[in-house]
């Protein structure tokens, strides 16, 4: 008995299933049975069985004498078919009683059957012997396949190594290797005396499905651009957020991680780059219903899909013109309760951490800074010495901010799961919990993820899925903004002491960091699913399916703000004295939002095959509801330190209440035809009529068709007669309209927005209400016309795999302002139109190979590449930028980055002896420049430098090119598999702290050492001053950033333990793993994260991990 | 019972369908729940006055920022080398596509007006209830548009609301002169005063603020930027419409100079017309973080976002009345902060002085965090002083943007009545009883000794220019003065100064120094208005631009 618990977990579902199987099944024969035996006596299978079926046996003792031991395994097998192999072999037979009462007898002949389990039966003079193993794909023996020789009923079950010795006739057998779970084979045994045989899983052959809006496709036979992923890939990946296991694994995804903050860390993910103007966020589904997948526990995933093209994301209209994601969650199979357990522990440290200058660096820095202006210096030769030789560490310290931040901090993810079930009942349980650590004190997440889901064939035609999934989430952080934070950090002078010997914080950063304020969120989410699918008797291939879902999610964020301490030093009383920063006493703020999403989908799919030809047609009527309300609550100067609400001030001007509320609609009617002329032409129509509460009552309904076909060339005579090296060629293209919403709700009302507190009349706060932009009642959907051609193939069978992919887009109908001019005075925002247009266009692609080189070692290479580049080609635009080409925003990538190019920095030459530039250098605004100032280029050539002299001086921060490459390779019991992910064709353009010297009075980063001297003419940095100057503060290419990066994303190297090491200790499989998150990054970026999307420098910095884990299978 | 269980099944489908397919109708029908239609903004006076609420709160309260106006004068200056103020505002830098935009914001406030006023003249709601509420609103219009008048000049009068829908190129509008829009103010303000109460509602439009309106308007007219010929009959306009306002006995000095800013005294009998403030919500001021000293007792309490100049200190008077530049003034250069006008304790932190229970120290080694900022590095002083003036203790602990004072922010207020009354009167008719005792009124509170008699017309001129430096530094008036006095070429022109203080001995050694990056540029030529930026011409050609720019 190994697990209790569990055992009692399946009787609870068993039970359930064989009192409902009594009320409709006449005999318990036909109950169904799983059970796994492992050298049992017979004995004993029978107790299972009587057990599991609600069956009794009688039988006289002489029946069961037998010692041996039996290796068995069924999976939802009926009693019928068990009882035949158990007893069969063994010259036992049954009778019926009543249809739950057996009685065994011996037979009476010893000769007229031939025995199968084991050797004890009698063997024929003309039967051979064969002996072999069975093994899965990585090698490792199958116990229990069942192994028959075709047409009879001889055969035998694989033992726990999956070897087999099996007597079959002389004349050539054909024997057929079945196991759950797995693809039957036959295999001609011909003359050999050994027949190994490695079994394909079933999954793989489910990989052929794939699943589309609202259901699956056969692989084959998809006419439309998508890709997917299994969720194993990066269930044991140290990610917190799935969204950041997507990049380099699937072609198509454009994807940038901005932060490595826990809870903040989702990437923001672009399905073939950014299309629009508007909101480009891909539609995220999970379960067939609109959610977000990002905080799901990543060992739940079955699968993950994209759909691309127009074909691809017609069923969602509306809502799929940015491309839609799909995850789909796991459920149970059909089998004996497997349970597994994967989990990990990892440590993260910050993948870079910007430079800062030493304390005797810094105030070098600063003496030579004041010395360009002709001021004295700050720091005196002898402080200098201070600092560089740190005799006192007190006075004179030399701090880094970086001291002030956790290193190691952890992150461990454990998962339980359970599956299993019958053809008439399927379950799936799992539960995740995950924690992980941040940079600063206070900051972690915890999560809990529950998961359970119940597949019931409650009658032959019907069935019943029922899933629930909930997710508790605990976020924590300083009660200070992260940004603050990073301010702060960027105001640590080197030169200040943090934490003083008997640890009292010295400085803000300090302070901060060790506050016992703090801001929390709770996150509880549920995600409830019924769906009910009846096939209709009367007509083949009809099903009818009504799917409700319930998704409440509650957040609470308490943020208990205290004030911030600090102490000083005195040093002539030497006495700390503490002094109170950021607020004279603690506040606290609390707000908490219930958002809920009532989803209900009613479908008639239709799905038959008429000789050669399949005919598939889906109805499809959604509607969806989202409601949500927020509540606030504020209380300043509490009197004692007691974070709650009732604790705080009663004064009237120390409370604030807040609360409101959103509520949004759509629905939407989805059809879909396919048609496949013998598993050759395919064609499909697809499209959605939608409307959303967003528009005019007259602009809410939109219809978006799509049409796609596919040629699967390689099932031609010509072709298969001629190619043989081709295994699969499908040429295949679509073109349809998908629609997005465009803008803000509301915006075709003309109404006025009620806000408060306005003013304070009386003493007293009161509300106002202003004017909105100028409505517009005709604003409508934004409109993408997709067009995509694919080819797909396979060669050397199955040696190469590939999918290529163009794309063109052209989305119209995005809202900008109206070219329509007011003036200035005309007081109030136009409403803006939908005018503006786009294109998108690119490839992408996908390839894998796989080489098994020896019985031992087997490699693999995997490859994807996204390349998407777009072009405004409508947008609201000034003549000032308009007529000017260099400025022309027109014709150019969304998001180019415009400035002045910078051409190096002026000299000593540039200027005549009474220190003014020579005649002929363009003049530069920005008061009087002197050697070591950017000189910027003089576009136009009038002499002068101004706007118009502004060039494209970088291209778009989100890359347009983003490519995976995936190595691996297994030997024996090793695996090891790797993830390079880079991205190109991206540009960061940093400011202020980030690059700027002084910017602000702050720290400057240490390469800012490196500046203009007339000894040091092409240093990294213009002359050093105490503040950055206007010249050299300008937008231009000095401080444009090439944001290109190539980084092993992971490695995972595992070990699988030998069974013979498990049997001992009763597991089925276990891996253990080792992995590496972001180990190495290969990028001309300094100081920052390639991915950031800050420009100032203030980025919480990405994480790279390594981990520790294991996954084994009980 | 397998077959009912079935059709139970299909049954329960069916009506699943259907139920999601009936309700297609009103299904979408969404109403936002915080926004109001026209139709009803306009049928009540609680409704009405919320869209005056919103009116009312656009009001600048300028000072109450990181970088007040107050720093483009010569009474302060920024104490880190960024911000508008350092940058483009002083180093007069700006053109017409890098100037900060203050025309169209005023037009969004002065749209408002125009559709309030419309909205209600044309509403069926008590007339008592709309003739003072559109006497507010044609206040507060007036108050935005004398702000465009003074920053660009001439602009375009617009009074009514501009709709592209029914009127066409009729919304392109050319820029009236500056004299019409001065008299268009004048009109305006004339007109209402009669329909605004006296002592309305606190934080309401009064007849006193349309009149102060009025009377700064017209003294703004008669100063020498747009009097050349120094028209008397300017003056005397001036000196009368702020003896109007005197005339209405409703106000009176505010007898404590120090607290007459604080939340405490808002409303007192001084104030004439001020934007309210409410400490605790997003409506708080937050003058005290911004503005207060750097480090105080060694912690960081507010980023000293204006710092005094030297030039402001040396206008405080002595103790006796004197100009320390009169040789009987008894000013000592080396005990600079001994014996100095009253209001120079309260408006000016120094090196010495007392803060919070604190002794601030300026001076060089000092090793305090506010120890002159010799290199500009940071936010500590540039000039060797913060400001003090208006700033409660009661929120100098904590830095930043908190929001947490209730303190009005004075827009006008009586000492600058009875100041600019004694400046227009000295002008129109000479220093007559009635000048004396508006500029003694102001002195005695603050125990400075009355003005000695017999004193020259420009004698008692520079002696109220002085007077109203100090009484009203700090206050965002002094930049205007610069204007409409036409002395900015003069005054801001060169590089600021700043009290460097060294020990020797533990003697203090005091000595008058430029102010790290205090230089400063005005060009006559074009600078006593500002550019109009481009982007408002771009989007109406019959905008003509300031000459120069």
């Amino acid at each position: 008995m190994k697990f209790s618990l569990l055992q009692l977990f399946l009787l609870y579902f068993l039970t359930g299933i064989s009192y409902a199987e009594t009320n409709r099944v006449h005999s318990g024969l036909k109950s169904l049975v799983t059970l796994k035996a492992k050298n049992a006596d017979l004995k004993t299978i029978l107790k299972d069985i009587e057990k599991q079926a609600q069956i009794s046996f009688s039988y006289q003792k002489d029946v069961l004498t037998s010692e041996e031991k039996i290796n068995a395994e069924f999976s939802n097998e009926t009693v019928e078919n068990a009882l035949e192999k158990l007893l069969t072999p063994r010259n036992i037979s049954y009778q019926v009683l009543k249809s739950n009462h057996l009685i065994l007898t011996k037979k009476v002949s010893h000769t007229d059957t031939q025995g199968a389990v084991e050797q004890s039966t009698k063997v024929k003079s003309t039967d051979r012997s064969i002996t072999g193993k069975v093994t899965d794909e990585k090698g490792e023996g199958l116990p229990g396949v069942s192994i028959l020789i075709k047409g009879s009923q001889q055969g035998t079950l694989s033992d726990i190594n999956g070897a087999y010795a099996l007597q079959v006739p002389e004349n050539n057998a054909v024997l057929v290797f079945s196991f759950v779970g797995y693809v039957t084979q036959e295999v001609s045994a011909d003359a050999q005396a050994i027949v190994n045989v490695i079994l394909d899983s079933d999954e793989k052959a489910l990989e052929e499905l794939v699943v589309v809006g609202y259901g699956t496709q056969k692989k084959t036979s998809v006419t439309a651009a998508v890709t997917s992923m299994k969720g194993s890939e990066i269930a044991s990946v140290p990610i917190t957020n799935l969204s950041n296991g997507l990049g380099g694994r699937m072609s198509g995804i454009i994807f940038k991680q901005g932060s490595g903050e826990p809870g903040r860390d989702a990437s923001n993910i672009y399905i073939r780059g950014i299309s629009t103007t508007g909101n480009s966020a891909p539609l995220l589904i999970v379960d067939d219903i609109p959610r977000a997948f990002q905080d799901l526990d990543p060992n739940s995933v079955e699968s993950i899909t994209v759909l691309k093209d127009a074909a691809a994301v017609a069923p969602y209209g509306v809502a799929g013109a940015n491309g839609v994601i799909l995850v789909t969650t796991k459920r149970g199979k059909t089998g004996a309760p497997s349970l597994s357990y994967n989990g990990y522990v990892g440590f993260q440290n910050p993948t870079v951490l910007t430079e800062y200058p030493s304390s005797y660096e810094f105030a070098q820095l600063q003496n030579a800074a004041s010395a360009n202006e002709g001021l004295p210096p700050m720091y005196s030769d002898d402080v200098l010495q201070k600092y560089l030789n740190g005799s006192d560490p007190d006075k004179y310290p030399n701090t880094s901010p970086w001291s002030m931040i956790n290193r190691n901090t952890i992150l461990t993810n454990h998962n339980l799961e359970i599956s299993g079930g019958t053809d008439r009942l399927k379950y799936y349980g799992g539960i995740g919990y995950q924690h992980e650590a941040g940079l600063f004190g206070a900051t972690h997440q915890n999560r809990f993820n529950v998961n359970l889901t119940m597949d019931a064939q409650v009658t032959k035609t019907t069935k019943v899925s029922l899933s629930l999934k909930g997710r508790e989430q605990y976020n924590s952080y300083p009660s200070e903004t992260t940004d603050r934070i990073f301010i702060t950090i960027t105001n640590a002078k080197p030169t200040w002491t943090q934490i003083y010997q008997n640890g009292l914080p010295g400085a803000l950063l300090a302070g901060m960091v060790n506050s016992d304020g703090y801001r929390k969120v709770t996150t509880s989410q549920i995600f409830s699913q019924l769906s009910v699918e009846q096939e209709i008797p009367f007509i083949e291939g009809l099903k009818v399916k009504g799917n409700i879902a319930f998704d409440p999610t509650s957040t609470f964020n308490k943020n208990w703000l205290k004030p911030v301490k600090v102490y000083t030093l005195d040093t002539t009383t030497n006495q700390y004295n503490l002094a109170l920063a950021e607020r004279p006493k603690a506040e606290l703020n609390q707000s908490y939002k219930r958002a809920t999403q009532l989803t209900f989908q009613g479908s008639l799919n239709y799905n038959r095959t008429f000789g050669k030809n399949t005919i598939g047609f889906l109805a499809l009527y959604e509607s969806k509801a989202n409601d949500e309300y927020t509540m606030g609550a504020l209380r300043r100067n509490f009197g004692l330190d007691i974070d709650e609400l009732s604790m705080g001030s009663s004064t009237q001007s120390d409370i604030n209440n807040s609360g409101s509320s959103i509520s949004a609609r759509q629905m939407g009617v989805v059809y879909r035809l396919q048609y496949d002329y013998n598993g050759k032409y395919l064609f499909e129509a697809s499209g959605r009529y939608d409307g959303s509460y967003y528009f005019a009552p007259d602009r809410r309904y939109g219809f978006f068709p799509a049409f796609s076909a596919g040629w699967r060339i390689s099932e031609e005579d010509f072709f298969k007669n001629n190619i043989h090296w081709v295994d699969n060629l499908k040429l295949r293209a679509s073109y349809g309209e998908v629609g997005a919403l465009a803008g803000l709700p509301f915006q075709y009302l003309s109404t006025y927005s009620v806000y408060g507190p306005s003013y304070v009349l009386g003493g007293n706060a009161v509300q106002g209400i202003r004017e909105r932009a100028e409505s517009n009642p005709n604003i409508t959907w934004e409109r993408a016309k997709k067009t995509d051609i694919g080819l797909e193939f396979t060669l050397l069978k199955g040696l190469l795999n590939m999918e290529i992919d163009y794309f063109s887009e052209r989305r119209g109908n995005m809202l900008t302002s109206p070219t329509a001019v007011v003036p200035a005075e005309y007081g109030i925002g136009l409403s803006q139109e939908n005018a503006a247009e786009m294109k998108n266009q690119g490839i992408d692609l996908s390839a894998s190979t796989g080489y098994k080189v020896s019985k031992d070692l087997y490699l693999s290479l995997g490859g994807n590449l996204t390349f998407a580049k777009n072009t405004l080609l409508k947008v609201f635009e000034t003549s000032a930028t308009f007529d000017n080409p260099n400025r022309r925003v027109t014709g150019r990538a969304l998001g180019t980055q415009f400035g002045y190019q910078s051409l190096g920095y002026f000299q000593l030459d540039d200027f005549d002896d009474s220190g003014n530039l020579k005649s002929g250098i363009a003049t530069q605004p920005w008061g009087k420049v002197r050697p070591g100032d950017i000189r910027y280029q003089d576009s136009n050539g009038d002499g002068r430098i101004d706007p118009n002299d502004m060039v494209v001086t970088g291209k778009p921060n989100i890359p347009q090119l983003i490519y995976g490459i995936n190595p691996g390779a297994t030997y024996k019991n090793f695996t090891v598999d790797l993830l390079f992910q880079g991205a190109a064709r991206s540009n960061l353009g940093l400011n202020n702290y980030a690059v700027w010297a002084f910017a602000g009075g702050t720290l400057p980063v240490r390469q800012n050492l490196d500046y203009w001297t007339p000894e040091n003419p092409n240093a990294l940095n213009p002359r050093i001053t105490n503040a950055p100057t206007t010249n050299n503060t300008q937008t231009s290419s000095h401080w444009m950033r090439n944001s290109r990066y190539l980084r092993l994303k992971n490695i995972m190297v595992s070990y699988s333990i030998p069974t013979v090491v498990l049997e001992k200790v009763k597991i089925q499989s276990a891996r253990i793993f080792v992995s590496g998150q972001n180990l190495l990054t290969w990028t001309p970026m300094v100081n920052y994260d390639p991915e950031t999307v800050v420009t100032s420098g203030l980025n919480y910095p990405q994480q790279k991990v390594i981990s520790f884990g294991a996954n084994i299978m009980f | 019972m397998r077959k009912t269980i079935n059709s139970i099944y299909k049954k329960a489908l069916l009506l699943c369908l259907l139920s999601g397919f009936s309700g297609c109708n009103n299904f979408l029908d969404v109403t936002p729940a915080d926004q109001v239609s026209d139709n009803n903004a306009w049928t009540s006076t609680n409704n009405a006055d919320m869209f005056l609420n919103d009116v009312y709160n656009s009001l600048e309260g300028y000072f109450n920022t990181n970088d007040p106006d107050e720093n483009f004068s010569d009474n302060a200056m920024r104490g880190s080398s960024s911000g508008y103020s350092f940058a483009t505002y002083g180093k007069a830098s700006y053109d017409p596509s890098s100037v900060r935009d203050d025309w169209t914001p005023n037009y969004t406030k002065i749209r408002k007006c125009n559709l309030f006023i419309e909205k209600v003249s044309a509403s069926s709601l008590s007339d008592s209830w709309k003739v003072q509420r559109i006497a507010e609103a044609r206040f507060l219009r007036a108050y935005f548009y004398h702000i465009l008048w003074m920053k660009y000049g001439g602009v375009p009068i617009i009074t009514e609301t501009l709709d592209r829908n029914t009127q066409g190129d009729e919304i392109f509008r050319a820029r009236n002169s500056a004299d019409e829009t001065f008299q268009f103010l004048i009109d305006e303000s004339t007109a209402i005063a009669a329909d605004l109460p006296v002592k309305p509602e606190s934080g309401r439009a009064s007849k006193g603020a349309a009149l102060t309106l009025k009377g700064w308007c017209e003294l703004y007219q008669a100063s020498p930027l747009r009097n050349p010929s120094n028209d008397k009959g300017k003056w005397a306009a001036a000196a009368a419409t702020n003896k109007q306002v005197m005339d209405l006995n409703a106000y009176d000095l505010f007898p404590d100079f120090e607290t007459l800013f604080f939340e405490e005294n808002n409303n007192n009998i001084e104030v004439i017309f001020d934007k309210a403030y409410l400490g605790g919500t997003t409506l708080g001021a937050s003058r005290e973080g911004l503005h207060g000293a750097w480090f105080v007792g060694g912690t960081q309490r507010a980023w000293s976002a204006p710092n005094p100049t030297q030039e402001i200190v040396d206008s405080y008077f002595m103790a006796n009345g004197l100009p320390i530049t009169d040789p009987a003034s008894g000013y000592n250069p080396q005990k600079p902060y001994d014996n100095r006008d009253k209001r120079f304790y309260q408006s000016i932190i120094y090196d010495g002085c007392m803060w919070l229970g604190h002794e601030m120290e300026m001076w060089l080694g000092s090793g305090s965090r506010n120890t002159l900022d010799l290199s500009s590095a940071n936010e500590a002083t540039n000039t060797g002083y913060y400001l003090r003036k208006g700033l409660n203790p009661k929120y100098e602990s904590v830095s930043g943007n908190l929001m947490l004072s209730s303190a009005h922010y004075i827009l006008f207020r009586y000492a600058e009545v009875l100041l600019s009354y004694a400046e227009a009167q000295n002008e129109a008719a000479g220093p007559d009883a009635s000048v004396y005792e508006a500029v003694n009124k102001v002195r005695a509170r603050s125990e400075l000794p009355a003005l000695k008699a017999g004193l020259s017309q420009e004698q008692m001129k520079q002696a109220i220019a002085q007077e109203r430096r100090v009484e009203l530094a700090f206050e965002e008036r002094r930049w205007y003065d610069l204007l409409r006095l036409k002395i900015a070429e003069d005054k801001i022109n060169g590089q600021f100064h700043a009290m460097k203080i060294e020990k020797a001995n533990g003697v203090k050694k005091y000595e008058v120094i430029l102010a790290p990056n205090g230089d400063r540029v005005f060009k006559a030529d074009k600078n006593y208005v500002l550019p109009i930026p481009q982007g408002v011409i771009d989007k109406n050609s019959k905008i003509e631009q300031n000459p120069n720019y």
